[in-house]
């Protein structure tokens, strides 16, 4: 298994997967840093506050994230469709859903490090633009937390689309709509917020502006763990599906 | 003619149609969908749903749906053999290279239309808002179309030099992403340099947000016409040059 893993990670070297999620990282906190010095409340150094940058990683994650995991899965993907991978890796004895289950492994432990380092470099970022209130570190970890299990099942996702569907429009074209509802969830009722994996961005915020004030949210860590347990139970369901198909 | 007609020959049966109409209908849709699950009607009118359909498309969606539609018209090149029948073919680099372009170019086009449809429709059907949209955003239409040529010849040039299919389209992104930046920096000279920023800035023409001051000028939409022919004519060269340097593969 280990050195299945580490033949993806060898796969990845010229698939530029690493430049990828450098623009995944360098975007989010690029967003955080310029809605946050952009916002009217940033010129009083006084009121520049934790709650603007947790404000930005609400906004600027869900608008990030559905496209670049989805490109992220489809570059990993592809490559076995171009090179007639799955039969080699069968005939090695991987099957189709074991190399699918590999791939997430592999390219989530990308999107982990990825996750946590936007978060952490905001937070950076924030202790030198000179935010002076003690760093939330509880709400932080947990709105970190939160998003990167919301990330590994919308990867989960496009390495299934990636792979069932050979052409990559489908899986590119389902994350450009899923970064839109990622976008617009926050107008939406939270039951249909639910309905959806890209809908839990809106619900893990951890900043947002109610009334027309900018408040710190708990974020909703149960509805986040419900999604987690959902999406592996259907992507071990699934790719367990890919093991008895014929190719 | 004979290589544009091929081209649209080529997507004729990919999946393009479902950029070109679910792409701007759902933007649209979920645009509308905040407002309507409040139970309110559009603020401002036709304003506020063109500011949540049309801007925000022009964002980033609408570069990376360029993107895939190059991707999609390059896909059929870099399978199989075909890219040695291309590079053996009697067809020159340019018309190649056009041919490819104009069929983007147009299927963008179409996209816009969709998305101005959708607009209309889901504005008066939906919100109950009375008669059509102010005649400047039809106007604004055409410039976007014209906005997106530059983008779809190069994202043509990106696919066609890119085998992926996704590698493009986060090219597209983070060029989209660089020229929200700039636009919101008030450098309105990046529309002469940058592609995605033209169609960034054309989006926002006459509505006051981003890098818009709010009346359509003169000079913002001689601005945006001079930008488009010029940098579509510039990456037009560079892709031929490219292509007529590329061999067959092996």
């Amino acid at each position: 298994m280990d050195r299945v893993v580490a033949n993806e990670f060898a796969k990845m070297r010229h698939l530029r997967i690493a430049p990828v999620a450098i623009v995944m990282v360098a975007a989010v906190t690029g967003l955080v840093m310029f809605s946050a010095i952009t916002s009217p409340d940033f010129a009083d150094p006084a009121a520049r506050s934790w709650e603007l940058l947790l404000g930005g990683m609400s906004l600027a994650v869900p608008m990030v994230s559905p496209i670049m995991l989805a490109v992220l899965a489809s570059r990993q993907v592809d490559i076995e469709h171009e090179g007639g991978g799955w039969l080699l890796s069968q005939t090695s004895g991987i099957t189709p859903g074991g190399l699918c289950r590999v791939k997430l492994v592999a390219v989530g432990a990308v999107v982990t490090v990825a996750t946590v380092l936007q978060s952490v470099l905001v937070i950076g970022a924030g202790l030198l633009l000179g935010v002076t209130a003690a760093v939330p570190a509880g709400l932080w970890l947990g709105h970190t937390a939160s998003v990167l299990a919301t990330n590994l099942v919308v990867l989960a996702l496009h390495v299934l689309l990636s792979a069932r569907i050979d052409n990559q429009l489908a899986g590119l074209g389902i994350g450009v709509l899923g970064s839109m509802v990622a976008v617009f969830a926050s107008g939406l009722p939270p039951w249909l917020a639910h309905v959806s994996p890209w809908g839990y961005y809106a619900l893990v915020a951890a900043a947002g502006y109610r009334d027309g004030d900018l408040v710190a949210l708990t974020p909703s860590y149960a509805s986040v763990a419900g999604l987690g347990v959902v999406g592996a139970a259907l992507f071990l369901l699934v790719t367990g599906s890919f093991d008895r198909r014929e190719i | 003619m004979g290589a544009v007609r091929a081209e649209f020959l080529k997507v004729k049966r990919s999946l393009s149609w479902a950029v070109v109409v679910l792409l701007p209908v759902a933007m649209v849709l979920s645009g509308a969908a905040g407002t309507l699950a409040s139970g309110e009607r559009p603020e401002d009118g036709w304003h506020t749903m063109w500011l949540r359909s049309v801007v925000f498309h022009g964002l980033f969606p609408l570069a990376i749906g360029i993107g895939i539609l190059a991707s999609l018209v390059w896909r059929a090149e870099h399978r199989g053999g075909n890219w040695n029948a291309l590079m053996s073919g009697p067809t020159p680099s340019w018309r190649i290279v056009t041919a490819k372009a104009v069929v983007v170019a147009v299927l963008a086009a179409a996209t816009q239309v969709v998305l101005l449809v959708a607009v209309i429709v889901i504005g008066s059907l939906v919100f109950g808002l009375p008669g059509m949209p102010p005649g400047e955003y039809f106007l604004i239409s055409i410039l976007i179309v014209l906005a997106c040529v530059p983008v779809a010849v190069l994202q043509s040039g990106l696919s066609m030099i890119m085998r992926s299919f996704a590698a493009p389209i986060a090219v597209a992104f983070a060029g989209a992403g660089v020229s929200v930046v700039l636009l919101l920096a008030e450098l309105d000279a990046a529309v002469f340099v940058l592609p995605y920023a033209l169609i960034g800035r054309a989006t926002q023409l006459g509505t006051g947000t981003f890098a818009d001051t709010g009346p359509v000028t003169a000079g913002d939409v001689a601005s945006i016409v001079i930008a488009a022919v010029t940098l579509a004519v510039l990456l037009t060269t560079a892709t031929v040059s490219i292509l007529d340097r590329r061999d067959t593969r092996t």
